[in-house]
């Protein structure tokens, strides 16, 4: 299971919405790593990827609203955070289609996106949680 | 200058292990960079640094331990073989100690930028030492192994403040 509880900022609309995050990323995952092979995964693989992909764009539009509600005094430095994997997952999407679903090329972009979001709302996060608590809204 | 980036690098992988692998039983050795000579293998990532300083950090991630981290971020999936996604799982790793680090040094006035990781060959560690004037080493030590980090900077003139 890739949630851990010590995730959780305290802000129910965010801690909900990582759930489902990590839930969505964890099917990507169970599929594109699973051991039949890539013909028989690549459908799915792509079902669950642009399942996720669409989700983190919800969450960061949502995420940031939530920062400038609460005047996060980092949401500029954090929306940069969140625009610049956006714009990596644009970039891997388009890359990915070109080369016509090439598996080591989505496997070396999980890697990466699991590395970068367990430590985004491990780390980064954390902070706006910390921060609303601090001014206790 | 090497203490001023000994700490910062102990300190990031240490908050990384903390945060991302819950590991926070870690400790730390100097590390002899010179002729350093790993097999091959392994993940060897190089994170290229340009700004007052200028040169590279390459971390040994061994095998073994490489598929222990990823096995904890997914959650207890198995992992056998370094294949793309535990090297680029390992790449980011790399990249966000690098980070941290470069915000680290960026409050003592010390202004540094990453560039992405490149997988290079491990030999690129000894050939490339002689060029560098700062040049240290060390090794974190934790239950799921050992990680090294040899850093290989030069400080570019009229930026050496420490």
């Amino acid at each position: 299971m890739l949630w851990k509880d010590k995730y959780n900022l305290g802000v129910e609309q965010i801690d909900a919405q990582h759930r489902e995050l990590f839930r969505r990323v964890s099917d990507f995952l169970e599929v594109l790593r699973s051991s039949s092979s890539w013909e028989e995964r690549v459908g799915k693989v792509n079902e669950t990827l642009s399942f996720m992909k669409d989700y983190v764009i919800t969450h960061f539009r949502d995420e940031e609203a939530y920062q400038i509600q609460i005047g996060y005094p980092e949401y500029d430095a954090h929306k940069q955070t969140h625009d610049d994997m956006v714009s990596y997952v644009a970039q891997f999407a388009a890359e990915y289609e070109q080369k016509g679903y090439d598996e080591k090329l989505i496997q070396q972009f999980a890697g990466k996106l699991l590395a970068w979001l367990i430590h985004h709302v491990a780390a980064d996060d954390q902070k706006i949680g910390a921060y609303a608590k601090k001014k206790g809204v | 200058m090497e203490n001023v980036l000994y700490k910062p690098f102990f300190n990031a992988t240490r908050e990384v292990f903390q945060l991302m692998l819950d590991i926070s039983n870690i400790t730390d050795k100097p590390l002899c960079v010179d002729g350093v000579c790993y097999p091959a293998g392994n993940v060897d990532i190089a994170i290229r640094v340009i700004g007052d300083m200028e040169g590279m950090v390459v971390y040994h991630f061994p095998k073994e331990t490489s598929l222990k981290i990823v096995k904890i971020m997914s959650g207890g999936m198995e992992f056998n073989e370094v294949d793309e996604f535990v090297a680029s799982a390992m790449g980011e790793i790399a990249n966000i100690i690098s980070g941290n680090v470069m915000s680290a040094l960026s409050t003592q006035d010390i202004t540094c930028d990453i560039l992405p990781p490149e997988f290079i060959a491990p030999e690129t560690i000894a050939d490339a030492s002689a060029k560098y004037k700062f040049v240290s080493g060390m090794q974190i030590c934790s239950e799921i192994g050992d990680i090294d980090l040899n850093i290989l900077l030069n400080v570019k003139s009229g930026a050496e403040k420490a």
